[in-house]
């Protein structure tokens, strides 16, 4: 781990900093969304692996956060980037929300609630309710990124942007990883009584990492409404759920292993596209494959400096 | 009141369907603690498999016994589908994490719904016209020969998987195993051959469920089976999963409440209210309706 944040981490930056130089423009938007993804499936690790809570719905704070910033825009005419705070503003408010009554339920029934709350958010935009989601077209035709009134056309704005975005998602986690919620939240879902015990309001801290982890999708879902200058229901839908959270879980809750989660399972199935019809038979049972070969993912997830010889296998079950 | 009895015979056919599937994600649930992911698939399935069977092997006649041979095919053909599944994809994870075993159901669903795909297309096919089309028109409401065949048999099924589980030694191995694992290996049960019954009886139970689905609806397609899985699952949850009886009651209350929905209020919100109801209930009451509270293992 220290080498890899030693080595690998400035390599890693260097490489994507350079990335869209070296690609045409259809793998450019395959890296833009390599980019918006890992923010969102970054922000699904702090609920699902970080915390242990089974949330199958990190799609609906992508959607609210990505709707939040194209109406704005197309409505009221707010530039992009000005939808920013309220884009992760929201998407938090709501996480406080829908998390408050749900958080003390059992795993699978988080895990249907969330799915639950993901179908509703759908259903409610493409019921164009109160008429400002744009029904199930979405919304589409957004300005394009402008800042400070220099207007940015290309993609590789929306590229750096993006990145830029990714970067300040790795520093929170980084920050997160050794601060009071984060020890706390490990500590709660290593075994929730005993945190409970000594005093961890598991409950507050629970909410507090739906609330962080939705306000983070959120400002993907801004990024995500730049690329396309548009949303619409079906990018939202709970497949994507299913999505982010498969990708936490092949790649490891590690930074490393969601990064290579949302490689695999997103932008492996775009090198191959001309199998259309056989890739997702083929990807099915490469997910099976993965979870029996390392059933906690491709780069499962160590946390603080204990030292190898203290942990006791099997301790970072889920 | 035409509407409100007209809902309530529909309302009690698609609940008895939602409730066969249901059975199959409760009983695998009660013994694994695992969401098969993939039994809507496996549902979705058994009517295209159902599909072919009356136009390749029975020359499309629709006498009793076809249909009869049909509905026994495809379950038979689900079953074996089932074993296959829960040993490739279940078994080698069973001392794994939860989340582990989640993501290959999740993946054993892909490769299921789009093994469909490859084998039947991507377009929606027409379910064969197995049943006559019969018709009664009790004063303004109708009810369709279809409606009571599916409703009876799944009372029939229900009713024998109920006895079989609580009368039978099978039954009681079952029961045991979901209890508690360990102690019933230790009790001289083979917990592996349980399993492998569970999955038997769920996906012949689920195949049912999916005929009838291709019955009354007619239109099938190759990803229509996390629609109804979903469904399934949330009638198991509200009934208490793990639960037979429940699944049961469960499945009649979830297919009553969105027949009164599409009746009254409207077809498009059905989804919303659905799981409106499900966090409601599990607000109030987080294990279900005839559920018992159990600790979550540590």
């Amino acid at each position: 781990m220290k080498s890899m944040q030693r080595f690998g981490y400035p390599v890693f930056f260097v490489v994507m900093a350079g990335l869209p130089h070296l690609l045409n423009s259809r793998w450019q938007a395959v890296a833009i969304t390599f980019l918006i993804f890992s923010v969102v499936a970054l922000s699904q690790d702090i609920v699902l692996g970080k915390s242990g809570m089974f949330n199958m719905g990190q799609a609906l704070f992508f959607g609210i956060g990505a709707y939040t910033t194209a109406i704005l825009n197309a409505q009221f005419g707010w530039p992009l980037l000005a939808t920013i705070p309220l884009a992760i503003l929201i998407p938090a408010v709501f996480g406080v929300i829908l998390a408050g009554p749900i958080v003390h339920l059992r795993g699978d029934y988080l895990l249907v609630t969330t799915i639950g709350f993901n179908i509703v958010f759908v259903q409610v935009v493409q019921n164009n309710l109160g008429g400002i989601t744009g029904g199930p077209n979405g919304i589409f035709g957004l300005d394009s990124l402008s800042f400070f009134g220099v207007q940015l056309l290309s993609q590789v704005a929306v590229y750096y942007f993006a990145f830029a975005v990714l970067l300040l998602t790795l520093w929170i986690m980084h920050n997160l990883e050794g601060s009071k919620p984060g020890r706390a939240l490990h500590y709660l879902r290593e075994d929730q009584l005993a945190a409970e015990s000594i005093g961890i309001n598991t409950r507050i801290y629970k909410i507090f990492a739906f609330a962080l982890s939705a306000g983070i999708a959120g400002l993907a879902g801004t990024v995500f409404a730049t690329q396309y200058s548009a949303v619409s229901p079906e990018a939202f839908n709970f497949m994507q759920s299913v999505l982010f959270f498969s990708i936490v879980i092949v790649g490891g809750s590690s930074v490393p292993g969601v990064l290579i989660g949302v490689f695999v399972m997103f932008v492996l199935p775009e090198i191959f596209r001309e199998f259309a019809t056989w890739r997702f038979f083929i990807f099915g049972f490469a997910m099976i494959a993965a979870m029996i070969l390392r059933p906690r993912g491709i780069w499962p997830a160590t946390f603080g400096k204990i030292p190898r010889f203290l942990i006791k296998e099997n301790n970072h079950g889920a | 009141m035409d509407i409100f009895l007209q809902q309530l015979a529909n309302g009690l056919t698609i609940g008895s369907m939602f409730a066969l599937v249901a059975l199959g994600y409760t009983m695998v649930y009660g013994v694994m603690r695992l969401i098969n992911f993939a039994h809507g698939d496996m549902v979705a399935a058994s009517a295209f498999v159902g599909l072919t069977i009356y136009t390749q092997v029975m020359g499309q006649a629709t006498s009793l016994m076809a249909v009869i041979a049909i509905f026994l095919l495809a379950a038979l053909s689900m079953a074996v589908v089932g074993i296959i599944l829960e040993r490739i994809a279940y078994r080698p994870l069973r001392g794994a994490p939860r989340l582990s075993a989640v993501v290959s159901a999740l993946g054993a669903s892909l490769v299921i719904q789009n093994g469909i795909m490859l084998i039947w297309g991507p377009r929606m096919r027409i379910f064969p016209e197995l049943v006559p089309q019969v018709y009664w028109d009790f004063g303004g409401v109708v009810i369709s020969l279809i409606q009571v065949i599916i409703l009876v048999l799944s009372l029939v099924l229900m009713i024998s998987l109920y006895l079989f589980v609580e009368k039978t030694r099978m039954g009681a191995a079952i029961r045991a195993s979901s209890i508690d694992q360990d102690a019933a290996r230790l009790m001289g049960i083979n917990v592996n051959s349980i399993i492998a019954l569970i999955f038997i009886i769920g996906s012949s139970l689920g195949a049912v469920g999916g005929l009838f689905i291709g019955l009354y609806y007619r239109g099938i397609t190759f990803n229509m089976g996390w629609q109804y899985g979903l469904y399934a699952f949330i009638a198991a949850i509200i009934g208490g999963i793990g639960n037979i009886p429940g699944a049961m009651l469960g499945g009649m209350l979830l297919g009553l409440f969105n027949a009164f929905i599409a009746g009254y209020v409207s077809s498009t919100w059905a989804d919303a209210f659905t799981f409106i109801l499900l966090i409601v209930i599990l607000i109030v009451r987080p294990t279900g309706i005839l559920g018992e509270r159990v600790a979550e293992k540590v």
